[in-house]
C-alpha cells in the first residue's frame, strides 16, 4: 500500500446538477418547449423546462400556464386593468387573459437547460 | 386516549394522473383500461356519469365509448406509480404515521393533532397535494380506520366538492353509519353481509347499535374488531412498514396468441427478468419459481392447454441470468407444440433475504460477480430506460407485449418522453 491521499479529509460529493435546479422535488416536473417566442428568456427551441408546481405565481415569473384547454409557456403580468401573458419575442403579440379562456397557471418554471449538440467527432482525443 | 386517523384517497386516481398532461380533457369522460386493454379500471367522474361500470370489458361499451366521444387510456403504471409516490412522500410530511394502504389511499396517524381544528387541517393537506401534484383527494377523519373509510366514502358519495369529512361528534359518527349499508363497510365479506342482513341490519349504525352480547355470539374475533371499530375505538394497528413479499409474480397474456416455442420463451424470460428486478428492488432472493403456459380459454376452436412446472432453485437466487435459465428449461419441460399460446408467466416463492442466502460450497456459479453484474444491469436501466441491457433470450420482438394501444408517455420518469409544449 502506498501513501494516503492528503485529499481524502477533504472530499466532498460530486455537484449534482438536479440538486442545484431543483428545490422541491416531488413538486416539480420536466417539459420541453417547440418554438421560439420565449427565445429572449434564454428559452430557445428545444429547451428543457423545469416547473415547480409548488410555487405561487407571482407577476413577472414565467410560467405553464393553461389557456383554452392548450398548455402554453408565458410571462405572467399583472398589470392595473388586467392579467397578461407576454411572449418574450418582439414578433409575438402578448395576450390579455379574459375569463373565458380559463387561465390556470399548471406550475412556474424554475430553471431552462439548453444542451449544446455538437458532432461525435467534435470530440477532442 | 382517542385516536384521530384520516383516510386520504386519490379520486379517480389513473384518470387523474392522465388528465395533468392532457388538460384538454378536464371536465371530459375518461377510462383507463387494465393490462391488454381488457376492461375499464378507472373512470372520470364525467364516465361514471354516462354509466360506464368498473371492470366493463371495454369490447363491450366500443360504440358508447365512440358515441360520446371518451378519452380512453391503457394503464400506464409507470405514471401512475412515480405520482404516487409524489402523493405519499407529500402526505408523510403531515403526520408521524402514514400507512400507504394502496397505490392511490394512506392512512395518517393525526392523533396528535387532534386538539386543532381537524377539518381546517385535512383541507390543507388536500390543498397542498391539488397545488403540488395536481392529483385531487377527498379525506376522511374519524377515531378509527373503519369510521375513517366511512367517513372518506361518504365524502365521494354525498360531498365530492367538500373534499372532507371529519367525525368528530356523535352527532356525525351516526350520520355517516346510517348513510352506510352494511355491505359498504370496510373488510366486510359477503358472508357477513348475509348474516348480518338476515339479522335485519341494514346500516353500519344498526351494527353499532347491536348488543355487545349478540356480537360476541355471532361474529368472529375480526368481526368483534369491526363493531369495535364502528363504536369509534380504533382496534386495527397503524402499519408503517409494509410487510415483505412472500412471492413475486409476473404473468401477462399476450398481445396475439403465440404458436412458436421461441416466441412463447421470450415472453417467459421478459417476465421472470421483472420478476428478478422486484426481487433485487426488495433485496430477496427465490428458493423456488413456478413457470406456467395457457392456451386461450375463449378460443372454442382451439384445443386447450395448460401446464404448469415448480423448479427448486440450487440456490436462493435473484440474478436474472440464473432464473432466465431456469425458466428455460422448465419451458423445455413444459413446452407441446401445436397450440396457440396466449399466456405465460414466472413466480419467485419461498423468499429469503437476499444477504442471508447460504451458499453451498460445491457451488458452481459465480455469484459475486453474478451480483455485480446484476447492479450494473439495474442502475443501467434505471438510467436509461427498461430493459436497456437485457438478456439476449428476451430478445426484441413485440409480439408477446401487451396490447396497449392507447398508452400515453412516461411524462415523469423519462426524459425522452417529457411532454413538448408548443409556445
Amino acid at each position: 500500500m502506498g501513501f494516503p491521499s492528503p485529499a481524502k479529509d477533504y472530499q466532498e460529493d460530486v455537484i449534482e446538477l438536479s440538486q442545484y435546479l431543483v428545490q422541491h422535488p416531488t413538486a416539480t416536473f420536466y417539459f420541453r418547449v417547440s418554438g421560439d417566442s420565449m427565445i429572449n428568456a434564454c428559452m430557445p427551441h428545444g429547451s428543457l423546462l423545469v416547473v415547480d408546481r409548488s410555487l405561487k405565481p407571482v407577476s413577472g415569473m414565467i410560467v405553464l400556464a393553461i389557456i383554452n384547454g392548450e398548455f402554453t409557456v408565458r410571462r405572467i403580468v399583472q398589470t392595473r386593468k388586467s392579467l397578461v401573458l407576454h411572449p418574450e419575442n418582439p414578433a409575438y403579440k402578448p395576450l390579455v387573459v379574459t375569463e373565458e379562456m380559463n387561465m390556470q397557471v399548471w406550475g412556474v418554471v424554475t430553471a431552462v437547460v439548453v444542451k449544446f449538440k455538437y458532432e461525435k467527432n467534435d470530440r477532442v482525443g | 386516549m382517542k385516536k384521530m386517523i384520516a383516510l386520504v384517497d386519490c379520486n379517480n386516481f389513473y384518470a387523474s394522473c392522465e388528465r395533468l398532461f392532457q388538460p384538454r380533457l378536464q371536465n371530459r369522460p375518461i377510462v383507463v383500461l387494465s393490462n391488454n386493454d381488457g376492461c375499464v379500471i378507472a373512470r372520470s367522474d364525467e364516465a361514471k356519469e354516462l354509466g360506464i361500470e368498473m371492470g366493463a370489458p371495454s369490447f363491450l361499451i366500443e360504440s358508447l365509448l365512440q358515441q360520446h366521444n371518451v378519452s380512453v387510456f391503457s394503464s400506464n403504471y409507470t405514471l401512475y406509480g412515480d405520482l404516487s409516490d409524489r402523493v405519499m412522500t407529500t402526505l408523510s410530511q403531515f403526520a408521524d404515521q402514514l400507512e400507504v394502504y394502496s397505490i392511490d389511499e394512506a392512512f395518517l396517524n393525526l392523533t396528535a393533532f387532534r386538539h386543532h381544528h381537524l377539518t381546517d387541517y385535512a383541507h390543507t393537506i388536500r390543498n397542498t397535494v391539488m397545488q403540488h401534484i395536481g392529483i385531487p383527494v377527498s379525506i376522511g377523519i374519524a377515531p378509527s380506520k373503519t369510521l375513517a373509510k366511512i367517513a372518506n366514502r361518504l365524502v365521494k358519495k354525498r360531498n365530492k366538492q367538500l373534499g372532507v369529512y371529519c367525525i368528530d361528534s356523535m352527532e356525525k359518527m351516526q350520520f355517516a353509519l346510517q348513510n352506510t349499508p352494511v355491505k359498504d363497510i370496510w373488510g366486510i365479506g359477503s358472508q357477513y353481509t348475509k348474516l348480518l342482513t338476515r339479522n335485519g341490519f341494514i346500516t353500519a349504525w344498526d351494527v353499532a347499535r347491536a348488543p355487545e352480547e349478540w356480537i360476541r355470539k355471532n361474529l368472529s374475533v375480526v368481526g368483534q374488531r369491526m363493531y369495535n371499530e364502528l363504536k369509534g375505538t380504533a382496534c386495527i394497528a397503524f402499519e408503517d412498514m409494509p410487510p415483505k413479499k412472500k412471492m413475486v409474480c409476473v404473468a401477462r397474456g399476450f398481445g396475439k396468441v403465440l404458436s412458436e416455442k421461441h416466441e412463447v420463451m421470450e415472453a417467459l424470460a421478459n417476465f421472470t427478468a421483472m420478476v428478478a428486478v422486484k426481487l433485487r428492488s426488495e433485496q430477496l432472493a427465490a428458493t423456488t419459481i413456478q413457470i406456467f403456459v395457457q392456451t386461450n380459454a375463449h378460443r372454442n376452436n382451439d384445443p386447450q392447454y395448460y401446464r404448469s412446472l415448480t423448479i427448486s432453485l440450487p440456490e436462493a437466487t435473484n440474478s436474472t441470468n440464473e432464473l432466465i435459465r431456469h425458466a428455460r428449461q422448465g419451458l423445455e419441460t413444459i413446452y407441446r407444440p401445436g397450440y396457440n399460446y396466449h399466456k405465460t408467466g414466472c413466480t419467485a416463492m419461498e423468499l429469503v433475504s437476499a444477504e442471508k442466502v447460504q451458499y453451498n460450497i460445491f457451488d458452481t456459479e459465480n455469484r459475486a460477480r453474478n451480483s455485480q453484474l446484476m447492479k450494473v444491469v439495474d442502475l443501467v436501466n434505471r438510467s436509461f430506460g427498461k430493459d436497456a441491457v437485457r438478456f439476449a433470450l428476451q430478445g426484441f420482438s413485440t409480439r408477446w407485449k401487451l396490447r396497449q394501444l392507447n398508452l400515453s408517455p412516461c411524462y415523469t420518469t423519462r426524459i425522452d418522453e417529457v411532454l413538448t409544449i408548443k409556445i
